[in-house]
């Protein structure tokens, strides 16, 4: 919590009390001569989602003392679950009190363009050392030339396989065309191995189906513009048919209720034959190898393997991935500070550790960390994150990636559009029902 | 909380016109007045209602008629955000689900909760923990318990399926939560366990009121078990019936934490409510007008079914 | 006599039976997954050996990281502690606010009394970002108080009518002797109403308690750190990890989260029947 004037000086005599008494010392001292910039007992609050790694939270959680000392100020992590970072940071933002930093997903930046600080100067030195931003936080995280939100990182996702069971229907490598991913998925639901794909309302695993589906069969929200619903096209009616063939002849049907939990453990019992997904479910599967087992009671993690998702056939290939990073709040009374933590939470050594942790399930916002040693020692099917960031697309495409497309994001009309199809919705009329949404929202 | 009871007869004590004697006494009179005494009483209660719950309606109400989003004050739009909502269709499901939800959740925690009452109400051994223990779904955190049974419909994991299958009852499994009707369902059924020993503890309290004398003339009359019931303890319990159900129409309506954990309102809209939808909106989008105005949908339909059991009460009082 | 046994097995136990079956389930399996060991929730539902009722390794691994990764002992004090005071506040305030709407006579009575009812049909969505704005008027935000000062907001409305249908059926005798004895009308209300009504102001208490322990939107969104949380918005917010869910500490949070109160429940279950039975009849 933010203090005022008043309540700091008494802390700060309260705290030089207590130092007084309780010291160590030399380290008391330290400490003391440490703090140049910020009165003591300021602290710097910082609400991020609990990473789907437990490890990358601990690494952080190790790095806050650090990160204090260094800033002379008190760094604290909150982790929450992703779903309740956004009701958080709605009150702090209206009632001007709250978090000084914020955790960022997709375009929320442009979500709460008025209440972020701008960056660009930490953003802008980052981008220069560390080979620049992928495109993706371009139109995510920059509003109006001001960098709004400080990138930190990507979750990319793929196509989680289990290598023999796709061997045993014919498939000696993983078929990455459209249409050779609805044959081998029709094929290992006859065995009862069905894909698993969700189209419930998750924020993770289904709009990150849905849109990179749209995208690459060639279908779009609107025009460039971001005025004029563009929804209604060849594409987008051919791409809702491919996912009702797809739906019926491989895919696990309880997807329409999964959220973005349930496919990591259908994968892990062995109900499903593939999934999209973070790289959590190779990882876990890989940390518990004593628990999580195949059907020859071997450790199942040696019998996945990753593909790209969307898949070629298509006019492109244009994944959606998480992309994640923190902004300042212009409510914060340490804005300076919030920037100075970002500076050093970006520097090489103390950004290098969280990302070597995370073994590619979270990739680095800036380019130049593709060419980092880790990639040459991490496990061969996490080495498809290394350059999976680069031709990601945010949604509200092919317009600007505005409130109005986060709008029609949280309402899950795309998603929803295919699940209307695969539950016996005529294809037309899935898009036509969409479009109209559309309408009301960008063109309204 | 106390200072401010305090401050509320300090403010009484100043405003009266004369002077008294001793204090003691003059507080005497105060608090035999009435009218002083009642502004007293109702003084805590009505502060931290009207700082609590009066500032920030209005401040709602003003939310849902202005095109506030968040970070941004918005300026009077007039009933636009209303025009808006009623034209979506996604409301329009989300408001015919909450009739849907209200009525059956409604009619099946009565009747179920009626049904338990009456076998509670009997003799038997172990009465108190069975009593006790029936009031547990009503304890425990609806969050929670959500999770409980989200993971008992779970997709692919369902226990019930598992049952149903081992027992040879189905022969694949059946779509609890992936299918919109089914999950619609699902939800009543959670949202009927959750409430119905609420209305079960509540109607056997109406139940111990009724004399057993009145049952035993009543059979002497030669009349079974389900007229009396029809004749005898359904009409005595008729008041308590309606309070509970008013109690539990708005709870249920109004109805968040169920729906958010258990589906987030899909697959495809199709369990969505208003709380779950304003929430969405307001929350996920920043559109907090449009997210307000939705909410305030709620307010005249349970003004409306409040204003009809008042009624009903009162002409049973008079009666 | 056969029979008639018979009768009472069809209309009773059988009945009762499924009503406890059904009402206690969900709990029987809440505690199966918590003592349930991690390898088994990764099995296949077709698995030969595949047990979902019981388990044959149970593990109290969950609860031990339950208690020793999380603050969870700290969430169930905060819980207790802030359902308790908001408890007490809208006690308080509905007693005197029942009482005085029950009994005494005063322009506007009628009014004000629909008034605090209307209060309870404000949905909480609409509520929680303007009393966002409050909290941090007046410095509440990541204190207990934040809770304890909004929860009487739909506490105190059940109970002002709970208690205030309780008044009415005390006869108004009772208190009309105390006043020719010599006391005061608040010495009345205090001694001799207020000591009839126990049973009722213990059923609001009740009632009250589970809502403020069941509360969870308020919590998420005025609390901060981890250490202040409530047990429903702890046991969300840090054991759903994105993709994955800490089936056997969620479960045994939700166990341990409603014991509690379900001990309090079983030593009032009485006295909340019959404290109902008095207001219900008004």
């Amino acid at each position: 919590m933010a203090t005022d004037g008043m309540n700091r000086r008494q802390f700060i005599r309260v705290s030089g009390a207590a130092a007084a008494v309780t010291a160590t010392g030399i380290e008391g001292i330290i400490a003391a001569r440490q703090a140049p910039a910020y009165a003591q007992g300021t602290k710097l609050h910082i609400v991020r989602w609990v990473d789907f790694i437990p490890e990358a939270d601990v690494e952080l959680k190790r790095q806050a003392p650090e990160a204090s000392k260094a800033l002379g100020a008190e760094v604290t992590f909150e982790f929450i679950n992703a779903n309740d970072v956004q009701p958080r940071i709605t009150a702090a933002i209206q009632s001007g009190a709250g978090a000084d930093l914020f955790f960022m997903m997709y375009n929320w930046p442009q979500l709460y363009q008025s209440s972020l600080v701008d960056v660009s100067d930490v953003a802008g030195a980052v981008a220069k050392e560390q080979g620049g931003f992928y495109g993706v936080f371009e139109p995510s995280f920059r509003v109006g030339g001001k960098w709004l939100g400080m990138p930190h990182s990507i979750v990319g996702n793929a196509v989680a396989y289990r290598k023999s069971w796709f061997k045993e229907v014919g498939f000696e490598q993983f078929p990455d065309t459209w249409d050779g991913v609805r044959k081998a998925a029709a094929a290992l639901k006859k065995k009862g191995r069905p894909w698993g794909q969700t189209l419930g309302h998750t924020f993770g695993d289904a709009p990150t189906w849905a849109y990179p589906l749209l995208w690459s069969f060639g279908g779009a929200e609107t025009d460039k513009t971001g005025k004029k619903v563009a929804l209604n096209s060849k594409g987008t009616v051919e791409s809702i048919k491919w996912m009702q063939a797809f739906w019926k002849d491989g895919c696990d049907e309880g997807g329409l209720a999964w959220d973005d939990t349930n496919n990591n453990r259908a994968f892990h019992a062995g109900e499903i034959s593939a999934s999209l997904n973070g790289a959590s479910i190779y990882i876990v599967a890989k940390r518990k190898k004593d628990q999580i087992k195949d059907d020859k009671g071997e450790p199942m993690f040696q019998d996945i393997d990753h593909a790209l998702y969307p898949f070629k056939g298509g006019p492109g290939q244009y994944p959606l991935y998480f992309s994640n990073g923190h902004a300042v709040m212009k409510y914060s009374k340490n804005q300076k500070l919030a920037k100075d933590f970002l500076r050093w939470l970006h520097k090489k050594e103390n950004f290098e550790k969280w990302f070597q942790v995370n073994e590619g399930y979270s990739v680095a916002a800036a380019k130049s960390w593709e060419k980092h040693g880790m990639w040459a020692k991490v496990d061969k099917p996490l080495k498809m994150f290394q350059t999976a960031a680069r031709n990601t697309r945010i949604f509200g495409y092919a317009g600007p990636s505005t409130g109005k497309a986060t709008e029609a994001f949280s309402k899950y009309i795309i998603v929803d559009m295919y699940a209307k199809a695969v539950q016996g919705m005529k294809a037309e009329d899935a898009v036509k029902w969409a479009a109209g949404e559309l309408k009301k929202i960008y063109e309204g | 909380m106390k200072s401010s009871a305090a401050g509320g007869a300090t403010g009484v004590e100043v405003a009266l016109p004369h002077p008294s004697p001793t204090r003691a006494g003059r507080l005497t009179r105060v608090l035999d007045s009435e009218r002083a005494l009642a502004f007293m009483l109702l003084g805590p209660a009505v502060i931290l209602l009207g700082v609590f719950i009066a500032y920030p309606f209005v401040m709602g109400i003003w939310l849902a008629l202005s095109s506030t989003s968040v970070g941004n004050v918005g300026e009077y739009v007039g009933l636009r955000n209303f025009v808006k909502a009623w034209n979506d269709s996604i409301f329009q499901t989300a408001f015919r689900n909450t009739f849907v939800y209200t009525f059956w959740a409604t009619i099946f925690k009565l009747a179920l909760g009626m049904w338990l009452a009456l076998l509670l109400n009997r003799h038997f051994r172990l009465k108190r923990i069975v009593r006790a223990s029936m009031l547990l779904p009503f304890i425990i955190p609806t969050v929670l318990s959500t999770f409980a049974w989200r993971w008992m419909f779970d997709p692919t994991f369902s226990v019930l399926n598992w049952t149903l299958y081992q027992m040879g009852l189905i022969v694949t499994k059946l779509p609890f939560l992936s299918d919109g009707t089914y999950a619609m369902w699902c939800a009543i059924a959670i949202n009927t366990w959750r409430g119905m020993p609420f209305f079960a503890i509540t109607l056997l309290a109406g139940l111990q009121t009724i004399s057993p004398e009145l049952h035993e003339a009543a059979a002497l009359d030669g009349a079974n078990a389900w007229r009396r019931f029809r004749h005898v303890t359904w009409p005595l319990l008729k008041p308590v019936t309606l309070v509970v159900v008013v109690f539990s129409v708005i709870q249920t309506f109004s109805d968040f934490q169920l729906i958010y954990v258990l589906t987030g309102g899909g697959p495809a809209n199709s369990t969505h409510l208003l709380a779950t939808y304003a929430y969405q909106l307001g929350v996920a989008s920043g559109l907090l007008g449009e997210g307000a105005a939705i909410s305030l949908f709620m307010f005249p339909v349970l003004l409306l079914v409040v204003w009809l059991q008042l009624r009903y009460l009162r002409r049973m009082e008079g009666a | 006599m056969i029979e008639r046994r018979w009768k009472r097995w069809l209309h009773f136990y059988i009945p009762l039976g499924v009503f406890i079956l059904v009402t206690l389930f969900p709990f029987y399996w809440m505690l199966i997954t918590a003592i349930r060991p991690d390898e088994e929730l990764y099995r296949s539902w077709r698995a030969v050996n595949n047990a979902p009722f019981w388990t044959l390794s149970p593990t109290l691994d969950h609860v031990r990281d339950l208690l020793a990764k999380t603050t969870f002992p700290r969430w169930l004090w905060n819980t207790f502690f802030i359902a308790l005071v908001s408890t007490l506040i809208s006690l308080v305030c509905g007693l005197f606010a029942g009482y005085a709407l029950a009994r005494l006579r005063f322009p506007g009575a009628g009014l004000l009394g629909t008034g605090i009812f209307v209060t309870y049909l404000v949905p909480q969505t609409l509520l929680f970002i303007p009393l966002a704005d409050i909290i941090r008027n007046f410095h509440l935000g990541n204190t207990p108080w934040a809770l304890i000062l909004t929860y009487p907001t739909f506490l105190i409305p059940f109970c002002t009518w709970l208690l205030m249908g309780y008044f009415k059926t005390i006869p108004k005798e009772l208190e009309e002797c105390a006043r020719i004895d010599g006391a005061t009308r608040f010495g009345a209300m205090a001694r001799i109403i207020f000591p009839i009504a126990v049973p009722g102001i213990l059923s609001a208490g009740i009632f009250a308690f589970t809502l403020s322990w069941n509360e969870f939107i308020y919590a998420l969104v005025f609390l901060s750190s981890p250490e202040r949380k409530t047990v429903p918005v702890g046991v969300v917010s840090e054991l759903i990890r994105g993709d994955i869910y800490f089936w056997g500490q969620l479960m045994a949070g939700a166990l341990l989260g409603s014991v509690p109160v379900a001990l309090v429940y079983s030593f009032f279950v009485e006295y909340y029947v019959t404290g109902l039975t008095g207001s219900v009849k008004g």
